[in-house]
């Protein structure tokens, strides 16, 4: 059985995730001795307990799952809002183009940094609201990431509801909800898919970047909050070896799932 | 025409008060707190700070930033506060950084373009995506910890150029893309084909056929360039130890300076709709096909 290209990209790319989150997660959970007596980059400056391996590749699930988790997150917000915005027409519709809009106005990681800086009050103030940080950092991703996948969806629930098949199945009786289930969604969902690709590179882009600038404060440690806190080592003799394995493994992990979702998306389109 | 420039303009900048009073509204209802059981005990002056600049509980506290901002007086505390002239300082710093990053940005394209154009070979395009992919997948504050340790604070402008080189990477790559994929579309058009078979050198065709057409795509990623620019600032200025608005914006997060931070997203959104309204005013400029829509 030969597998469809989209389908090939898409099986490549979430095989090498899922191998590194599963390795990152059983060496540094599982069996964490493994990594801190076989580490070649010795034991970590700030952490004198811990090698760089267990920070640097125990920090790579967490990026990945709060990558993964915000991306799908706000796919499944993005696509609900876009499909009842389709539904309701009109004043509703645009109105939430326009909100798309307002996200737009400003960078991701500055809306990022300013929903951390009022969560971390509130939890402070009312440790009832209290989550953990990383539950924290996705709902934060989420919410700042829903508009682009909002848009485009409606944008492509639009352009398929011109096709003829939606008009005859319209014309025959058809429901909305019938339309969207039967024939609107089929169309859909590999497009969805790729969209839910392409923003866990950004959620992963945006977290680290936060957690670098120590603004979220990511536990268990992220890549970009190992980042954040050892690079100030580089301006030592011998530093760089505590800053490289978790750069590679960043940049790696970004570059693997930015590619996948580029070529997903361009067959889906 | 210019009813729709209006018209296109007013949408963009009404999103200037609406980020101003949101952000506004969003850290004056923050429960800052200086209980000493809490675990991010404040200190009275910033408390006090908080409640001065944000002029809470007042009919027309929203204004008071932007009053205390333009009568010169000091936002935030004694020694983590800014004064309006010193966040202009900052800001013009940035934005300079910005524009040598924008100028590094075309470069990267326009040698990309280049060797498109010179092989013109669908093959030659392969390892220049890969190079781009690289370069769009790596983090700013990444590109910056390789150059920090010969750039950072080595004066004559040395971290300011090392800030723009990282800044361009995302934009330029970025561009690169968009400019190849629209360059080799063009390049198969049949006008293409006709004036090359005239004579025309591939730079001839390139310079008086090609690039008029690839032109309002260029416009259209203006403002997500600006965006990245604006987002990168924040990790390049501070890896590189630059002193402006991008590193303002962070140290105002980290240490609670809330009317900063209000200022300073505001002065974001202004910025990002100007270069916005320009890039729609541009796109009418250059394009005819655009004007023609907007007049029919």
């Amino acid at each position: 059985m030969s597998i469809a290209p989209r389908e090939r990209s898409l099986l490549l790319g979430g095989i090498s995730l899922s191998a590194l989150w599963g390795l990152s997660y059983s060496l540094s959970v599982l069996s964490p001795g493994l990594l801190h007596h076989h580490c070649l980059f010795g034991l970590d400056a700030t952490w004198p307990d811990r090698s760089v391996c267990e920070l640097a590749f125990g920090g790579l699930w967490v990026s990945l799952t709060i990558g993964v988790a915000a991306g799908l997150l706000a796919t499944v917000v993005g696509a609900t809002i876009a499909v009842l915005a389709r539904r309701a027409g009109s004043v509703v519709e645009s109105g939430m183009l326009r909100l798309c809009d307002a996200f737009f106005a400003l960078p991701d990681v500055l809306v990022l940094m300013v929903l951390q800086l009022a969560a971390q009050n509130l939890q402070d103030v009312y440790p009832a609201f209290k989550v953990a940080p990383m539950i924290l950092m996705i709902i934060s991703l989420s919410l700042v990431g829903w508009a682009a996948p909002a848009r485009m969806i409606r944008n492509r629930i639009a352009t398929v509801e011109e096709e003829d098949f939606v008009r005859a199945a319209r014309a025959l009786g058809a429901g909305w909800t019938h339309v969207l289930v039967a024939h609107v969604w089929p169309v859909l969902r590999a497009y969805v898919a790729a969209i839910f690709l392409s923003r866990v590179p950004a959620a992963i882009l945006a977290e680290s970047t936060v957690s670098f600038l120590g603004i979220a404060r990511v536990e268990p440690m992220s890549l970009g909050r190992y980042l954040g806190a050892s690079f100030g080592n580089l301006l030592y003799p011998g530093g760089a070896r505590m800053v490289l394995p978790a750069w590679f493994l960043l940049v790696a992990i970004v570059f693997i799932t930015w590619t996948t979702s580029r070529r997903v998306l361009a067959r889906a389109e | 025409m210019i009813g729709l420039v209006f018209q296109r303009s007013a949408r963009r900048l009404a999103f200037v008060p609406i980020v101003a009073l949101a952000s506004y509204y969003l850290m004056a209802t923050l429960p800052l707190t200086g209980e000493t059981e809490s675990k991010r005990r404040l200190s009275s002056e910033l408390l006090a700070s908080y409640h001065r600049d944000l002029g809470l509980g007042e009919p027309w506290g929203f204004a008071r930033p932007w009053i205390k901002l333009f009568r010169g007086e000091r936002l935030g505390t004694a020694s983590r506060g800014v004064t309006g002239s010193e966040m202009l300082k900052k800001l013009s710093g940035s934005l300079g950084v910005g524009a040598v990053a924008l100028a590094f940005a075309l470069l990267w394209t326009t040698l990309m373009s280049f060797v498109v154009v010179a092989f013109n070979r669908a093959r030659a395009s392969v390892p220049l995506d890969l190079v781009a992919a690289v370069a769009l997948g790596t983090p700013v504050f990444v590109s910056a910890l390789l150059l920090a340790p010969f750039a950072a604070e080595r004066g004559h402008f040395i971290p300011e150029l090392a800030a723009a080189l990282v800044l361009s990477l995302w934009p330029g790559a970025l561009l690169a893309l968009l400019v190849n994929d629209s360059v080799r579309m063009e390049m198969r058009r049949d006008y293409v084909r006709t004036a090359q078979s005239k004579g025309l050198s591939y730079w001839q065709t390139w310079a008086k056929h090609v690039l008029p057409n690839v032109l309002p795509a260029l416009l259209d990623s203006v403002v997500p360039l600006a965006t990245a620019l604006l987002a990168g600032s924040f990790a390049a200025e501070r890896v590189l130890g630059l002193p402006y608005f991008g590193q303002l914006y962070v140290l105002a997060v980290l240490h609670r300076q809330v009317a900063v931070v209000v200022i300073a997203t505001t002065l974001f959104a202004m910025i990002l709709a100007f270069v916005s309204v320009s890039a729609e005013m541009l796109r009418l400029i250059a394009d005819p096909r655009a004007r023609e829509r907007s007049s029919a």
